[in-house]
């Protein structure tokens, strides 16, 4: 069978496990294409107005691939907790349900089982089992498919963990273990990215904003790199723990990065609308207030302009400059020169 | 120990802020209640709050700040409730506290009031802590005493309601019935701790409301309002829907109440839970938070009770209830029954709000006459 494959949401945090699960099963892989303008026109006029762009998007992948005829099957699966006693969001616990609302017709195209991915393998097994018998597979045959996915969702949390980003992961999927021993370059400036991986990993719906800063020579840690153990001592500063695992992960990974002395500046990305990042982007202002290191909010929707974006992180790698003592971008070749490493400018 | 005088500040649920501050009273306590919502209370909570926090949130850290700023001298308790679960709600406490903290008041501290969670062995210390820091030390009857006051109270105060919102649409004399209703409010508030005397008083101003000339009848359209709890429960926040609709000659029935809110989700919640799961099948058989379901399940039971339509009153951005709104849409076409869904936030203009109030019932009353209409003309081919 062919089975398409939304490439947003969690496509960005369990695609390895998927792929690994379905190919070893001998089922064909549809991914959609990266989000484009179409998609994302797709997908606005396929939802409600006033739900997060992220989930919008998604309507665009998942109308995309049910548009095209050699895909037989959508995979929207509901990941309803990923840690103990931790959810996601209420839209993203609702989704396959969305998603049957909104194109009633291919209803029965959209394939899903409801993940709990917090405990071990136990609580994957039995939905991988759902998700088998709905495909027609043997027993035997979905036990060694979901030992294959998990192996794959190690190997990429590992390659995560050596600093790879998850884009990296997507592309080298077939050969992760070399991506493992690849090193990453070193930078003189080190820009951390908070945020869900679907926001943060999706290059078209934030303006590309890896890139952007891959441009000016500056490397990038995102949180989903960090290992849960070096953060969780940050409860105490929140207070209570929020109840959403990405947002846990966002909120203290971004306060880790803030301390951090090897990361210049945090950068947290967020899609318009979506209410759970304004909790953690509040505790990230109050928290770099007292830390003193510069925090950055972008909030992207369905019409964030080039242009602007650009210039904000142009201001922003000025500003990480200007408090290492370089001086500005637009002086680094300047004849002027600067003076104790800050610029002055002759008249 | 500390000797500081404690002072209690609650929010406000609609007409039922009496209950409340009551039963703070009874433990002896001060008790000032905010303002209701208005201009300045959603300026303030605005200015403070995140961008895209829910509404409910902004409302009430606004009437909180301006609580402590007209206090400056007192100590204050802040009451927060809260659950634990996918959405916002369960988050705020901890923001009231970081936010006042940085704004510079010192006079407070933030009481969260949640129900017990897993894991059991920490969750039910945790609960029985929380409850005596709500209230402090007291003899376990006076406690007693003062929930079953504040529960009489709040059933009094609904009752009162429905009778409200029964009588505007068949009144002789526009806004009579109003005038006796706010009275009747005023004196259940400063009624004497004591059930016979808020049964008496309860009994008299029904009597009171009925005694009022109307013309009774049945053939007005019916609009069920479901939606987020707050915003749905407050009559503030919500522009007066209930009233506004009332005035309009409709119907008008509000599925949400404190009293059933609360029995739902603490004594039958397994019923309740199961209930919904029955009536959702097919639409969102999964818990998502908030009231998201509930609203869906109401919505089909009104439609099975034979209302007219049903209006969805939710926050902007309100996690479950824009999940809920989409399947609503489905719903709405399967059942053949009308949804308006409005979001509230900080510039909700009360004319365009009326509009699209009027424009909904307009719609209601034009298709109850279509059907009244083919009914007829069927039942005369019938005939034939």
């Amino acid at each position: 069978m062919k089975i398409g494959i939304p490439r947003a949401l969690y496509f960005y945090v369990y695609y390895p496990m998927w792929y690994g699960f379905f190919s070893s099963l001998g089922h064909e892989l549809r991914l959609s294409v990266p989000t484009n303008k179409e998609i994302i026109n797709l997908g606005v006029s396929h939802s409600v107005d006033d739900i997060c762009i992220s989930v919008k998007v998604f309507h665009g992948h998942v109308k995309y691939l049910l548009d095209k005829k050699d895909v037989d099957l959508v995979f929207v699966p509901r990941i309803a907790s990923e840690e103990k006693y931790k959810y996601t969001c209420p839209k993203l616990a609702a989704l396959p349900d969305l998603m049957k609302s909104a194109f009633v017709r291919d209803a029965n195209r959209i394939l899903t089982a409801t993940f709990y991915t917090r405990q071990g393998e136990k609580p994957i097994i039995t939905a991988f089992e759902e998700i088998g018998r709905q495909l027609g597979d043997s027993d035997e045959k979905i036990k060694s498919a979901v030992k294959v996915g998990i192996e794959y969702q190690k190997l990429a949390t590992k390659s995560l963990r050596s600093g790879h980003t998850f884009l990296d992961v997507v592309k080298n999927i077939r050969d992760l273990e070399t991506l493992i021993k690849k090193p990453v370059s070193k930078q003189r400036y080190t820009v951390a990215l908070a945020g869900f991986p679907y926001d943060v990993y999706d290059t078209f719906t934030n303006g590309d904003i890896i890139s952007k800063l891959e441009d000016f020579n500056v490397g990038i840690v995102a949180t989903d790199m960090l290992n849960p153990r070096v953060y969780n001592h940050y409860s105490k500063y929140m207070i209570k723990d929020l109840f959403w695992y990405q947002a846990n992960a966002a909120a203290k990974g971004g306060m880790y990065y803030i301390d951090s002395p090897d990361v210049d500046g945090v950068i947290s990305i967020s899609s318009f609308n979506c209410g759970i990042s304004s909790i953690y982007q509040k505790l990230l202002d109050l928290y770099s207030k007292e830390v003193g290191k510069p925090v950055m909010h972008i909030i992207v929707d369905e019409q964030t302009g080039d242009a602007g974006l650009a210039t904000r992180i142009e201001a922003f790698i000025d500003l990480i400059r200007v408090k290492r003592g370089d001086g500005l971008v637009t002086q680094e070749n300047n004849l002027h020169g600067t003076e104790n490493g800050v610029h002055v400018r002759s008249l | 120990m500390s000797h500081k005088k404690i002072t209690y500040t609650v929010p406000r649920m609609g007409y039922t802020y009496a209950a409340f501050e009551s039963f703070f009273q009874i433990l002896g306590y001060d008790v000032i209640m905010p303002e209701p919502t208005n201009n300045e209370t959603i300026k303030e909570g605005v200015s403070n709050s995140p961008e895209y926090m829910c509404f409910p949130f902004k409302i009430l850290l606004g009437q909180f700040e301006r609580v402590l700023e007209k206090n400056p001298d007192r100590y204050f308790k802040m009451v927060s409730l809260e659950s634990y679960g996918p959405c916002r709600f369960g988050y705020y406490s901890p923001l009231y506290y970081k936010i006042l903290k940085d704004k510079g008041f010192t006079n407070f501290e933030v009481v969260n009031v949640e129900g017990i969670y897993p894991p059991l062995y920490k969750g039910i210390p945790r609960f029985f802590k929380k409850l005596i820091k709500l209230t402090g030390w007291h003899a376990p009857w006076i406690v007693v005493k003062a929930f079953v006051i504040a529960g009489w109270k709040v059933y009094a105060t609904e009752q009162l309601e429905k009778k409200l919102y029964h009588l505007i649409p068949r009144e002789k004399v526009s806004g009579s019935t109003e005038r006796i209703f706010d009275k009747a409010i005023e004196r259940i508030r400063h009624a004497p701790n004591k059930v016979k005397a808020i049964k008496k008083i309860l009994n008299e101003e029904i009597e009171k409301m009925d005694k009022n000339p109307h013309v009774e009848r049945d053939d007005l359209p019916k609009v069920g309002l479901v939606g987020e709890a707050y915003i749905l429960m407050d009559y503030s926040n919500n522009l007066d829907i209930e009233k506004k609709l009332a005035y309009m000659g409709v119907d008008v029935d509000r599925s949400l109440r404190v009293t059933n809110w609360t029995l739902d989700r603490l004594i039958k919640a397994k019923s309740h839970k199961a209930h919904m799961l029955e009536v959702n099948k097919g639409y969102l058989d999964f818990f998502i938070g908030g009231d998201g379901q509930e609203s869906i399940m109401n919505t089909i039971l009104y439609k099975k009770a034979g209302y007219d339509g049903v209006i969805q009153a939710q926050p902007f951005g309100c996690l479950p209830e824009t999940a809920a709104k989409e399947i609503l849409t489905k719903v709405s076409e399967d059942y053949d029954i009308p949804v308006l869904s409005l979001a509230f936030d900080e510039q909700t203009g009360e004319a365009g709000f009326v509009t699209r109030l009027e424009a909904f019932v307009d719609m209601i009353k034009s298709r109850r006459q279509i059907k009244t209409h083919e009914e007829k003309e069927s039942h005369v081919t019938v005939k034939n």
